[in-house]
């Protein structure tokens, strides 16, 4: 496998509301942004890898139409969509094609505009994925009282709810804990000029006066619907080195799916065997991923990590689970200030998703962040430890899918 | 250059039907089966003899093990909630669902505070979600031990499970 690196990444800002452009002029405002980064053209970009969550937006396929805004002409254009880890997918996916010789130069480019639906991500969103596995219970005479109340409970944040409980149950982690991580979120953001819900010296108790959705998740824990784009440039090795000093090499890699474990589809309000909280993709990709990056020990080679936490109890569960930590214990340290980002591994200094949610692109955005760190551009986010190693995680699927890509700052050996 | 920039208020509206009848592809015989047999107060579940494992409702292939499970089982009516939520009081107005207020339609009461569980049966490895019914959002705890609440009507549908109550009250 050829040495692979990220050598320019753009964003565009995130709000609820970019009603100044459409999907097209947003994703190309992305695309922009990254190729002025990386000080190139698209003449020298071979192909494109890029997706938006299934479904979303209100927008059908704009795959299929927008490419000439990204500079698709005459370029090859892969698609892919997996879900909330869609942009972890189309990340990886354009590493793979560089790093498998079919591109020497590839744009990851994803994006989600869930202005453009009425119900951000409700009618065209996960109403519209989950539609057709729950309305196929009504056949068989599904109440409708049981229909609302569980198996269409309050979508991802419903999904996220029994995660959260079933993980406190098992760690010993308390409301107050939540509060914390969404704070930390809200002040990291701040600092990120593209992020969303800004909210500078935002604390726990300010969390902790908004309203409880369902217990323990309060309204201030929960990830705002954005707007918005993210695009990295992938380069081979000579290309990488001739235009950027300090590329983001890839080290490792992996996407590892497990049993669905919520919203059981072919039965009607069954939920699997597991633990929502056990994640078993999670450990495999990070597994596998480390293995391939030569890391034996991550709590000490992983100096930094961009967590896929559109609710506040995953960075703490997927941090346990991508090894950074001992099963049960990630709250400790979080309460300690080891996550924060002057903290021993920062853990999403951008504010992560939690704070910025564009479905499509939130798992891309977190490669991209981590890149950021290696190469030193973050800015007023960046971690002010040296970045050997970063980690970047998404979640997606029926919960049940996980990419994970590690990046340093010198190629795998 | 670009094409949406007037602000609408909403999406046109058009009226019409949504025939949620039509999603057929995924209905399984076996659900079909797991719904006729609680008219006997059966709660089916299907048996993996790969890993041994019970799952609830039945399906055709083991998550994990990708073995078919043909032998079907029936689970015991009792069970312990391994995981829980408790909303806050209904209200009127507060949400919408497939267009609907749930309130106005009757389907849920003012005031009225759901608490969705998952259940593990006894002789089965799956969490069931359902409703936990007659039981003080309060005193709710992971381990406790429930039993199913049948309809008074039985009709051979998932309906006919209305949910679970706590065991001792």
């Amino acid at each position: 496998m050829r040495q692979v690196a990220i050598i320019g990444c753009g964003q565009t800002k995130h709000s609820s509301r970019r009603r100044d452009v459409s999907v097209a002029e947003l994703v190309a405002e992305a695309v922009y942004n990254a190729l002025a980064d990386a000080g190139m053209t698209m003449k020298e970009v071979d192909g494109i890898v890029c997706g938006n969550m299934q479904g979303f937006g209100g927008v059908a396929q704009p795959d299929l139409w927008l490419g000439d805004w990204v500079g698709a002409n005459n370029k090859q254009v892969i698609r892919i969509a997996t879900g909330g880890t869609t942009g972890g997918s189309v990340g990886q996916g354009a590493l793979y094609a560089v790093a498998s010789g079919r591109f020497d130069v590839a744009l990851a480019v994803a994006w989600e505009k869930h202005s453009d639906s009425k119900e951000a991500g409700a009618t065209t969103g996960l109403m519209h994925v989950g539609a057709g596995n729950l309305f196929l219970a009504l056949n068989y005479g599904l109440s409708l009282k049981n229909l609302i109340a569980t198996t269409a409970v309050g979508a991802a944040a419903g999904v996220a709810v029994y995660q959260a409980r079933c993980y406190m149950h098992r760690s010993g982690c308390t409301i107050e804990h939540l509060d914390m991580v969404s704070a930390k979120a809200r002040r990291n953001a701040a600092k990120n000029p593209y992020a969303h819900l800004q909210w500078p010296n935002c604390q726990p108790e300010d969390i902790a006066k908004t309203e409880i959705v369902a217990y323990p998740f309060r309204y201030g824990h929960i990830c705002p619907a954005s707007d918005g784009a993210s695009c990295i440039v992938v380069a081979e090795e000579k290309i990488a080195r001739k235009k950027c000093k300090q590329p983001a090499w890839l080290k490792g890699l992996a996407s590892y799916s497990d049993e669905e474990n919520q919203l059981q589809s072919e039965g009607y309000g069954g939920v699997g065997v597991i633990d929502p909280s056990e994640q078993m993709g999670a450990r495999m990709s990070a597994k596998k991923a480390y293995s391939m990056a030569g890391i034996v020990d991550p709590k000490k080679e992983i100096d930094l990590a961009e967590i896929y936490q559109p609710f506040p109890s995953q960075e703490l569960i997927f941090s346990e689970r991508l090894g950074l930590f001992d099963e049960g214990t990630a709250w400790r340290y979080m309460e300690k200030g080891e996550t924060d980002i002057q903290g021993r591994i920062p853990i999403s200094v951008s504010g992560g998703v939690n704070a910025t949610n564009a479905i499509g692109s939130s798992a891309l955005q977190r490669i991209l962040e981590s890149a950021l760190q290696i190469m030193g551009k973050a800015g007023e986010h960046q971690a002010p430890k040296k970045i050997k190693n970063a980690i970047a995680h998404g979640w997606g699927g029926v919960t049940n899918y996980i990419t994970v890509t590690v990046l340093g700052d010198s190629p795998r050996r | 250059m670009a094409y949406i920039k007037d602000e609408r208020p909403q999406t046109m509206m058009l009226d019409g039907s949504w025939a949620v009848g039509a999603y057929r592809y995924k209905a399984l015989p076996l659900l079909k089966e797991f719904a006729s047999a609680l008219k006997d107060k059966k709660i089916l579940g299907s048996f993996c003899s790969g890993c041994g494992k019970v799952v609830v409702p039945p399906r055709n292939i083991c998550g994990r093990c990708h073995q078919r499970m043909d032998e079907k089982i029936v689970v015991s009516e009792l069970g312990a909630i391994t995981c829980f939520v408790v909303s806050p009081p209904v209200q009127k107005g507060k949400y919408k669902l497939f267009g609907m207020d749930p309130v106005e339609t009757g389907i849920l009461k003012e005031g009225e505070e759901l608490i969705p569980v998952f259940v593990r049966f006894d002789g089965s490895d799956a969490n069931v979600n359902c409703l936990l019914l007659n039981a003080d959002p309060k005193k709710v705890f992971i381990g406790m031990r429930v039993k199913a609440v049948w309809a008074k009507e039985l009709k051979g549908a998932l309906s006919d499970l209305e949910g679970v109550e706590p065991l001792e009250k």
